[in-house]
Formats: C-alpha cells, structure tokens, sequence
C-alpha cells in the first residue's frame, strides 16, 4: 500500500466514522428532547 | 508489507474505536430514547385514542349524568395526564357530534398524536400550548396542574386573568428504575439531590452509582411542580457523567401509575410513605398538588361557571375519582 492510497483510505475512513457518530449524537439530543423520561429510567442499565 | 498490514490495521483500529464508542453510547444512551406510546421520538405523551368521548370501548369514567349541555359548549384542553378526566366530561356532558376530526376520523400519526378539528369541543395541546391557548382565548377551560412563574407571566402580560377552581388532587412522585435498591427518601435528600448536594446513591444507602436527576421540560406542568417543590434551593448542574448513573425522575402518580404503567420503574415513598390514593385522600403522602380547572374571568360563555359547579359536585367528583385521581371533596 503507497503513501498516497493509506492517506486516501485514512481520510475516507475518519469521514464515514465521524459522519456516522455525528448523526448518532445528533439523533441522541434531539431524541433526549423529545423521549419518555419514564421509558428512559425504566431502560437503564443495572 | 510489513508496512502494509501496519496500515491495514490502523484502518481497521480507528474503525473499531469509533464503533466502540457508538456502541457504548446505545447501550448507554440512544436505545433508551423512545416514547411510551409510539416507536418514533414525537412528543405523544398518551395514547389519546384511549380517551375518545362518546366512542365505544374508550378508558372513560361514565356515569348517569344529570348535566346534558347542547348549546355554547366550552372548548375543553389540558394536560396529557388529565386528559382521562376532561374526555370524561365531556362524554358525560356533551352531545354525540362535539368531538371532530380532521377528515373526520381520529389519526395520531402525526407530531402532536391527535388530529382534533378546530371546531372540535376536545383539544389537546398539553400544558405548555394549553397555557398560551387559554390565555390567547382559543381554548374555553383547561385542566391543568399549577402554573409556571412563565405562565402566570404571559397571562399578566396579556392582561388577562385567569380563574383557577381547585378539582382534584395527585401525589407529586419520584421515580427510579426497579433495580434501584432504594425504595424510600426523605423530602430533604430529593431536594439536596436535585440542588447537587448529594451525587451518588451511596450517600444514601444505595448502590456506587452516581445520581442522574432527570428534569422536565420548562412550563410543563410536572417541572413548575417541582420547580415549587425546591423552594429556596435551585436546580443544580449536573455532572456531563450522570447520564452513565442511576437516575431519578418525577410525575404525577396517575400518569405513571395509570396511563403509562411501566413496570421498570418504581415510585418512592417520601418520609416512608408511599404515594398510593389513600395517603393523598388521609393527607399523610408529603407532596400533594391540586389539579384546576381554568379559565379566562371574563369569558362570558354561560356554561363555564354551569360546568365547573357541575365538576365540583358529587356526580364531577365521582367523574375525577373513576378517572383514576382524588376527590377535592
């Protein structure tokens, strides 16, 4: 793998993960603004 | 090619943490946010089409009426919480006919869960729309908790003055998640815990897990309750890591007990008493609140005072106690 295709793939790599965990904490706030704060205690982690 | 698994590999690993991180944030976060009533995040917060008036199979009181309006009928609103009780009302009260839909059948597949017309008797636009709504003249009584400091502001900013007839009563509840180990808490601690006093359940008996107190959205009518609950302290911040905690929210208990009935959460009791009908009817339960009827003190529709003084008799107090709250008398 040359320089130039590892700099290409890193690049395209970091943009879908960041594009990704973007939409995920965008999708996160606005849906916290909007959910059941019933249904969120009742889903939590124990 | 040494240096191409290396590269390989770094790929692959920066992948890995970010799907890591995703994961963790669903497990922790994103999979909890949904709504008791719908699968999308839209702010339904009851399953109206449970309390339509004069429908058969609908969750009302019913009662033999000896009230039957027919004319000038007042537009009724509320909250989500009380929408049992004035569904119930006007089932009881009101002609067949005075709840519409556009299109003319109920839909709830829209943003607010309901499609009520605009000619329709029934609205509901809860608390925060329901308070612009009766101030703005839109909306005949609204059935309502307490007011914000907001709320009583936008009314005097209007000039507008609004009369507020005591009809009911409900226990103002703190909740957790079942696991949670605790079971009761004195008034003092909810208030230290939410002024950011008391960070973890520790402090109080409970599990190492740090204390996630949830709050409302402003001017609804469960976060202006405990907004007054707190009196002189003010809501801390909370720590960015409560959202990995334990947390703890509030309610009303009808809403939580009888409309959403989500059996992975449990109410506490307060100063070991727990909010059950009987203790907020023998006045022992800490935090009761009284539920209004309210309404514009110069709307001269006739049957306002006709239909309040109907809610607060016998036959409206057996309405309010079949609905599932307690009789103010």
């Amino acid at each position: 793998m040359n320089d130039r295709l590892f700099l290409k793939l890193l690049i395209v790599t970091l943009t879908v993960c960041i594009t990704l965990t973007f939409l995920h904490l965008a999708y996160a706030i606005y849906a916290y603004q909007h959910c059941s704060i019933i249904y969120f205690i009742g889903k939590e982690l124990w | 090619m040494k240096k191409t698994v290396q590269r390989i590999c770094l790929l692959f690993l920066i992948a890995v943490i970010f799907a890591l991180f995703n994961i963790c944030m669903y497990a922790l976060f994103s999979r909890r946010l949904a709504n008791n009533f719908s699968d999308t995040s839209q702010s339904k917060m009851i399953d109206v089409s449970k309390y339509l008036p004069h429908e058969k199979g609908s969750s009302l009181a019913r009662i033999d009426s000896s009230l039957k309006l027919k004319t000038d009928l007042p537009v009724l609103d509320g909250a989500a919480a009380l929408v049992p009780v004035y569904a119930a009302i006007i089932d009881n009260v009101y002609p067949v006919g005075s709840v519409t839909y556009e299109g003319g059948t109920f839909s709830d597949d829209n943003y607010y869960g309901e499609n009520f017309a605009d000619d329709s008797k029934m609205q509901y636009q809860n608390t925060v729309r329901g308070y612009r709504a009766i101030v703005d003249g839109t909306t005949d009584i609204l059935f309502c908790a307490a007011p914000s400091t907001e709320q009583r502001s936008y009314a005097e900013e209007k000039g507008v003055t609004l009369t507020y007839v005591p009809i009911g009563l409900e226990a103002f509840v703190f909740f957790v998640n079942e696991n949670n180990p605790i079971n009761d808490i004195t008034v003092s601690d909810i208030r230290r815990i939410y002024a950011g006093e008391i960070t973890n359940w520790k402090t109080l008996g409970g599990a190492d897990r740090i204390i996630n107190p949830i709050t409302r959205l402003a001017g609804s009518g469960s976060q202006s309750a405990m907004d007054s609950f707190m009196g002189d302290k003010k809501i801390g911040k909370k720590s960015p890591f409560a959202i990995t905690g334990a947390s703890i929210g509030f309610s009303f208990r009808y809403y939580m007990d009888g409309i959403v009935e989500n059996d992975s959460v449990k109410m506490l009791s307060l100063n070991g008493v727990y909010p059950s009908e009987e203790n907020i009817r023998n006045g022992t339960y800490p935090i009761i609140a009284q539920f209004y009827a309210i309404f514009r003190e110069d709307n001269e529709n006739p049957n306002i005072p006709i239909l309040i003084d109907w809610i607060l008799s016998d036959e409206g107090q057996a309405v309010i106690a079949e609905s599932g709250y307690v009789r103010i008398q």
